[in-house]
């Protein structure tokens, strides 16, 4: 997840990363940051399945 | 032999991929060393010159082989020709080889790159996503664990296992702790805090308080994560929240009503402790927010009898009875607000307590859903009204992993007395994919399930994990108190390039590979048995672990845990079904039965492996992390990029049908549902929906009930879960914010968040001092 996110001169969010919270071997990660290379991978290639 | 010379290719790529030219002469060195090692079965020179032939000519025409290649061919025709002993030789002989080269100065080289790469640029430190391998102790984390796996690799495996793992035909996990622990337990909340509990500096007695309770079950998680190399889980969480939820409440029913008679009745008295204890006398049954009314009625007529020693004017019934009343108000109210607070701190504890020198958090799982006390619902409705509303700044909560315990006649249709529950965990999980969903109803785990007995409701560790049935003891087929030991995984794939779509020849290697990691099971339990009590001074200390309220501090813990389990796992079954026939599951119906006949076969041989040891050994659809890129990493380099099997960047998991791989999401749950019955270790399927969809509690529901009636395990949905700290946003984004319209890395201005306040009081304050 992201550190502190401290304004400068009237702005906020320079270099600040969104949060993307997936799920990985049943746990969730805050962050994509921390994947291995492989899960990064996996994580890339997941297509949405269909309800019809 | 033919008459004809046999033609040698004329070059061999060694490891490293470096043609050098063909030298038939070491063939002939090989397997004159390893007979010469198997002493008793001397090859003559005639059948020696036969062999190095058939070598060679089985070599494929027109390629050059690698190294890797023409050893198997080796393997494969010592053993073709009958000379079994000489063929081990030659494996254990290979398997040094591999060993020593995978291992020299190696250990420098790990620490060198621990310690001068920051994770961003290592993959050795993103192993595990929920460590920080950054921090110093989470590099302190990795330096122990290299070195134990340098140690345990040369120092304590048998050299075949210790090659296996090496290059990749097996996977020992958590390697690093083959010394030390086991993998996890399901911790029995209800009966560590009964008795009170040691952490070691100090009793804790019996929390009396919802507060009390969630801190302590957070403390016992954390006690036990820091034993044990796994995750810890609670099987039976609103059970026991629930006894803590009781005791708030009657305290302040009791506060509330000594208050009553204070205020309206000006009677200090009634604010001592007298008056306190002869109300619980008076009343034999203690009050719970089930038995309100027939409390009522014993109140009433207790106080009427008794009036005199407190008031000085008789009151009126009516007014005694306003008063219970009242009391049951505040006292429901009280409650249900110190509730919240108490989850609401259990989720950021577990969000923010570290274990292990600090560098993680505990791994914790509860599993909650079933238990129909209004103590209980009121526990479960306010932990997930805190898991939607998210951490301080409405993130998602990492931990614990929650699983609700799907029933019916509980919680599954409308009417039934937790329904609500379930729809209410249903928009949560839809908002913060906790959480996941468990099936009591599932014919493997219902077996075990006896109504009332929440040791007897399936219960899975977060990743996955499930232990249950019990060969070692069958009267203690239960959830509490168990987890399990180690696991070890097969590469399937691997199996499925090497049969050449031959299936006798897969299944003939799959048992050698099941064996091999039974073998390695028992070994790794022969060291994990030889441990005491005081190795795990709260697991067994403190009776967590079945039957440990017995042994004392010196007693060993061997006998104990074979209440635990011994499992094989396996990734890939995707890769192999295409190594074996040209499609996986999700593509062939033939696949589908192929698939479902190997991990049947594999889940045979760990029933027969019980029978005949008496101990629990199980099949796992492994939950493989560092694993995924692992073995096709190694693969691919021996076998070079196959299509649909190493051409991509990880092996497919368990027994999922690809990721990458467009298909219905009823679809998968029906292919998938098959398998969870087969591994008894555990399994969990997925079904991946776009952010839309997954708002659709009707949508989301609908998969949910479809993974019940096919029979499955344990599952959970995906969905996208994004979040702008800038502007406090929470849910997709694509590239752009929806709400501030930044892209990632782009500032907004403070006026324009101040602007999009007024609208979402969900927008972080900032306060530039500068500005």
């Amino acid at each position: 997840m992201a550190g502190k996110v401290v304004p400068n001169n009237g702005q906020v969010g320079e270099h600040v990363k969104f949060d993307r919270i997936r799920r990985i071997t049943g746990y969730l990660v805050g962050t994509t940051d921390r994947f291995n290379n492989a899960k990064r991978a996996e994580e890339k290639d997941r297509v949405k399945h269909s309800l019809s | 032999m033919k008459g004809n010379v046999v033609v040698c290719p004329d070059m061999i790529k060694k490891r490293n991929g470096m043609p050098v030219p063909f030298d038939v002469k070491k063939i002939r060195d090989a397997i004159r060393k390893a007979n010469d090692a198997a002493r008793v079965e001397a090859i003559a020179p005639y059948q020696f010159e036969t062999l190095v032939d058939a070598v060679v000519e089985a070599i494929p025409e027109g390629k050059t082989p690698n190294v890797e290649q023409v050893q198997d061919l080796v393997e494969e025709k010592l053993i073709e020709n009958g000379f079994a002993k000489t063929a081990k030789a030659y494996i254990l002989y290979r398997a040094e080889h591999t060993k020593v080269r995978k291992t020299e100065a190696d250990l420098v080289d790990i620490y060198r790159e621990l310690t001068f790469t920051s994770a961003a640029d290592a993959d050795i430190k993103r192993e595990n996503a929920n460590i920080d391998a950054d921090t110093s102790m989470g590099t302190m984390l990795k330096y122990g664990s290299e070195g134990a796996n340098y140690f345990v690799d040369n120092y304590i495996l048998p050299k075949d296992i210790a090659a296996a793992h090496i290059n990749g035909d097996i996977h020992i996990h958590d390697k690093d702790f083959y010394m030390l622990t086991e993998t996890c337990c399901q911790i029995d909340l209800i009966k560590l805090f009964r008795d009170g509990f040691s952490t070691g500096h100090g009793y804790i007695r019996q929390p009396r308080s919802i507060a009390s309770y969630a801190a302590l079950a957070c403390i016992a998680i954390q006690a036990n994560q820091n034993e044990m190399h796994g995750g810890q889980s609670v099987p039976n969480f609103d059970y026991a929240m629930a006894e803590g939820v009781a005791c708030t409440f009657r305290k302040e029913y009791y506060d509330a009503v000594q208050r009553y008679f204070w205020l309206e009745h000006d009677c200090e008295q009634a604010l001592e402790e007298d008056f306190r204890q002869a109300l619980k006398d008076a009343v034999p049954e203690r009050i719970t927010m089930a038995n309100i009314d027939d409390y009522e009625a014993h109140f009433v007529k207790w106080f009427m009898e008794c009036w005199e020693m407190w008031l000085k004017e008789k009151p009126k019934e009516q007014d005694i009875r306003r008063c219970h009343q009242t009391s049951v108000r505040i006292a429901l109210k009280e409650t249900d607000m110190a509730t919240y607070q108490a989850m609401e701190s259990l989720i950021h504890n577990l969000n923010t307590m570290n274990s292990r020198a600090g560098a993680q958090v505990p791994f914790s799982s509860i599993n909650y859903g079933t238990c129909t006390s209004p103590e209980a619902r009121m526990a479960v409705r306010n932990l997930l009204k805190v898991t939607d509303i998210g951490l301080g700044n409405g993130e998602t909560a990492i931990f614990p992993v929650q699983i609700f315990k799907v029933k019916e006649g509980i919680n599954y249709n409308p009417g039934e007395p937790n329904y609500d529950l379930f729809r209410l965990a249903i928009k949560v999980s839809a908002k913060r994919l906790f959480p996941n969903f468990s099936f009591i109803d599932a014919p493997f785990n219902l077996q075990y399930y006896k109504e009332g007995d929440y040791n007897t409701e399936i219960a899975y560790m977060g990743c996955r994990t499930r232990v249950m049935g019990n060969h070692y003891d069958p009267k203690q087929e239960v959830t509490c108190g168990r987890g399990n030991l180690s696991f070890t995984s097969v590469n399937l794939p691997r199996l499925g390039i090497k049969a050449h779509k031959n299936i006798k020849v897969f299944y003939r290697e799959l048992d050698k590979q099941l064996a091999l990691c039974c073998r390695q099971l028992l070994h790794r339990f022969e060291i994990q048995k030889k441990k005491t009590v005081k190795n795990y001074p709260f697991l067994m200390g403190q009776g967590i672990w079945m039957g440990s309220d017995a042994l004392g501090v010196h007693d060993q813990v061997g006998e104990i845990l074979k209440n635990g389990t011994l499992s094989v796992g396996f990734i890939g079954l995707a890769e192999t079904l295409t190594a074996l026939t040209g499609a996986h599951h999700g593509e062939s119906e033939e696949s589908r039965k192929l698939g479902h006949e190997i991990i049947a076969h594999m889940r045979d041989y760990m029933d027969q492996k019980s029978q005949e040891t008496g101990l629990n050994f199980t099949l796992l659809a492994t939950p493989a992390e560092g694993l995924s890129g692992r073995f096709v990493r190694i693969d691919r380099k021996r076998f070079g990029r196959i299509p649909g099997v190493t051409d991509r960047e990880y092996y497919t998991n368990s027994f999922h049908v690809p990721v990458y791989y467009p298909i219905n999401a009823f679809e998968k749950i029906r292919i998938e549902a098959p398998y969870h019955a087969l591994t008894n270790a555990g399994h969990i399927s997925y079904v991946e929906l776009d952010g839309d969809t997954a708002k659709n509690p009707e949508a989301f529901e609908a998969v949910i009930r479809c993974m019940k009636e096919n029979g499955i395990g344990y599952g959970s949905v995906n969905h996208p879960v994004d979040r702008d700290p800038v502007c406090g946003y929470t849910g997709v984004i694509d590239e752009v914010c929806p709400r501030c319209k930044r892209r990632e890395g782009e500032p907004v201005s403070i006026e324009r968040l101040n602007e999009l306040r007024k609208k979402y009081p969900d927008v972080p304050v900032y306060l530039d001092a500068n500005h």
